[in-house]
């Protein structure tokens, strides 16, 4: 860790503290896993945001596994004079799949209130300080406890939903 | 940070949050060509000012990342250029990377799969950007240039259907290389097309700089500063206009981008003119690219296909590439078996929204249509607008004909709009 640690260190210019981080895989030349946890996701943003100046958030994803959920902030730190990016994903691990809670981005990035709300709507995972944490591609008419990306949902059963949905529209004109 | 900015996507149905100094409320939307550009657009004005403008999407979710993970790794490679209508190779060149390399087969793919590849994703940049600057014109009210540009679109277009059959969807890669040759006989009758369609393209670029009546519709409209432009995040051609010199193909290198010759475009000035023109230098760039390409394939050979088990080893992987709209970033999840445990697609027009948004502030009302379609969106149709006047309760719908011929009329003889 400490090796890959030192080279982000070293391209981002800012010093990142070991305690914040669980974790760093260099996955090729120039692109970095960066894994932390729900509690110091926050604190790690801000340095990445603040220090390092880092503007470019491509998306965030939600993935789901087995006892836990993971979501994960794609960021680009761009160099212009070289016409550069270093693609760092940063990985909020151990979110609890009882009560899923993790810190919400928007006070960095403008584009994490829709991502971040992206992930709400198929997820359920609840961004703590969200300032508008509400439905953003679901149908109106969708059930509020059905999230439809969760490996608890099969395939099958989104059909039905989705065809429930259509007929009572209908029914409705 | 974000005080002054505020994501828009914020619209409540009953209308509540509308700025309090507008008077009017435009309503455009909803289409569906795919997920994200499904939008339905909110503009408030006073008078023939834009206050704000706001969004709401989600009219056409299709669940194609829940579809994937139903089906095979295999079987996804032609799910995957559904993604998009028109970007069809891109999403299945970002796909089959990263199964290439969770894989493990990313170095076994030889140069010519790989050239085969690029070529694949510079013809549908080149028809894309064709197809995006003849319905900018169209908007513009310069009917004469999307029937130019629309009829010389059309050399491209059969230069892909000889390569693949195929006249928008090429669907020319798998795992592990490509499923055609691109044999000489063809590349030697591509070329003479490609040298000609050169020509045409700088017959557009000449228009687009010189005609005044187009040029006056575009530039200084919609004007996004680079410091705006860093705030609100766009990609592709609606941030190289507004001076962030980021292409995926120079910023991240994939395939053989590093290899060959080519030069990064990008403008400074952020109006729409701007991202016209990135978006008509780059044609001319993948027209060069192109040619390159297929004198390389005479000298390159090599298996173009290597063998990829239909089990994925455990892994995840970002991939992303240059989109004709901008990044466009897959995120794959792989658990072992022959399905994905998590797929994940972003769509470059996503990001371009908020962008875009931002574009319209304080913009006059008959610039709408041009700096709608800047960001490229797919939407085939900005079909209805509904335009309701406040104190009377009136409500008018006119469609996007009628929308873009009132536009002009009242930038071309200073009239008011209603």
């Amino acid at each position: 860790m400490s090796a890959e640690l030192k080279e982000l260190e070293g391209i981002l210019n800012v010093t990142l503290p070991e305690k914040l981080i669980e974790d760093i895989e260099k996955v090729e030349e120039g692109h970095f896993n960066v894994l932390t946890t729900a509690k110091n996701a926050y604190e790690l943003m801000k340095i990445l945001r603040e220090d390092a100046g880092i503007y470019h958030l491509s998306t965030v994803s939600g993935i789901e596994k087995e006892k836990e959920f993971n979501v994960c902030y794609h960021l680009q730190h761009r160099i212009e004079e070289e016409f550069r990016e270093v693609p760092i994903n940063l990985f909020v691990t151990n979110v609890d799949k009882g009560n899923p809670k993790t810190p919400s981005m928007v006070d960095f990035f403008v584009s994490a209130d829709y991502y971040e709300r992206e992930i709400y709507d198929f997820f359920g995972v609840y961004f703590e300080n969200h300032p508008f944490l509400q439905r953003l591609i679901l149908p109106e008419k969708w059930p509020d406890d059905v999230r439809p990306l969760r490996k608890e949902y099969g395939w099958e059963q989104i059909k039905e939903i989705t065809m429930d949905i259509a007929k009572k529209t209908l029914e409705e004109d | 940070m974000t005080g002054e900015f505020r994501s828009r996507f914020r619209t409540l149905v009953d209308g509540s949050d509308a700025p309090p100094d507008a008077d009017h409320h435009i309503f455009i939307g909803p289409q569906h060509p795919w997920c994200e550009e499904p939008a339905h657009f909110i503009i408030h004005v006073k008078g023939e000012r834009v206050v704000e403008a706001d969004i709401r999407i989600g009219f056409n979710l299709r669940g194609i990342e829940k579809a994937m993970e139903n089906k095979t790794w295999r079987q996804n490679t032609m799910l995957i250029p559904r993604a998009c209508g028109i970007c069809s190779a891109v999403h299945q060149n970002i796909y089959v990377r990263v199964v290439d390399r969770l894989a493990g087969v990313e170095d076994q793919i030889s140069e010519r799969a790989r050239l085969i590849r690029m070529f694949s994703c510079e013809a549908e940049r080149i028809h894309s950007h064709i197809l995006w600057y003849g319905i900018l014109a169209h908007d513009a009210g310069f009917d004469t240039m999307l029937h130019v540009s629309w009829r010389d679109r059309e050399i491209i277009m059969d230069i892909v259907e000889d390569f693949s059959g195929n006249r928008v969807n090429p669907a020319l890669m798998l795992p592990g290389g490509v499923k055609r040759d691109i044999p000489k006989e063809k590349a030697d009758r591509a070329k003479p097309m490609l040298d000609e369609l050169e020509k045409k393209v700088l017959y557009h670029k000449k228009v687009f700089t010189e005609e005044a009546s187009i040029r006056n519709r575009l530039e200084d409209v919609g004007i996004l500063t680079k410091e705006d432009a860093k705030k609100t995040t766009p990609n592709g051609p609606t941030g190289r206009g507004s001076g962030l010199p980021f292409d995926v193909r120079k910023a991240f290198p994939y395939e053989l981008y590093d290899k060959i010759d080519w030069n990064l475009v990008y403008y400074n000035e952020g109006d729409i003119l701007a991202t016209t023109l990135v978006r008509l230098d780059e044609t001319l760039e993948s027209i060069q690219m192109c040619k390159q390409i297929l004198d390389n394939l005479e000298s390159t050979q090599g298996e173009l296909l290597v063998r990829v088990k239909p089990r994925i080893p455990e892994g995840n992987y970002m991939s992303r590439a240059e989109a004709p709209r901008g990044e466009d970033l897959h995120f794959g999840v792989a658990n072992g078996t022959d399905t994905p445990e998590r797929y994940k697609i972003r769509a470059p027009s996503l990001g371009n929204i908020d962008a875009t948004l931002k574009r319209m502030d304080g913009e006059y009302i008959a610039d709408m249509p041009v700096i709608l379609r800047s960001y490229d969106p797919c939407f085939s149709c900005t079909n209805r607008v509904m335009i309701i006047n406040e104190k009377t309760g009136e409500k008018i719908i006119i469609d996007q004909d009628e929308f873009a011929r009132k536009a002009i009329k009242a930038k071309k003889y200073n009239r008011s709009f209603f």
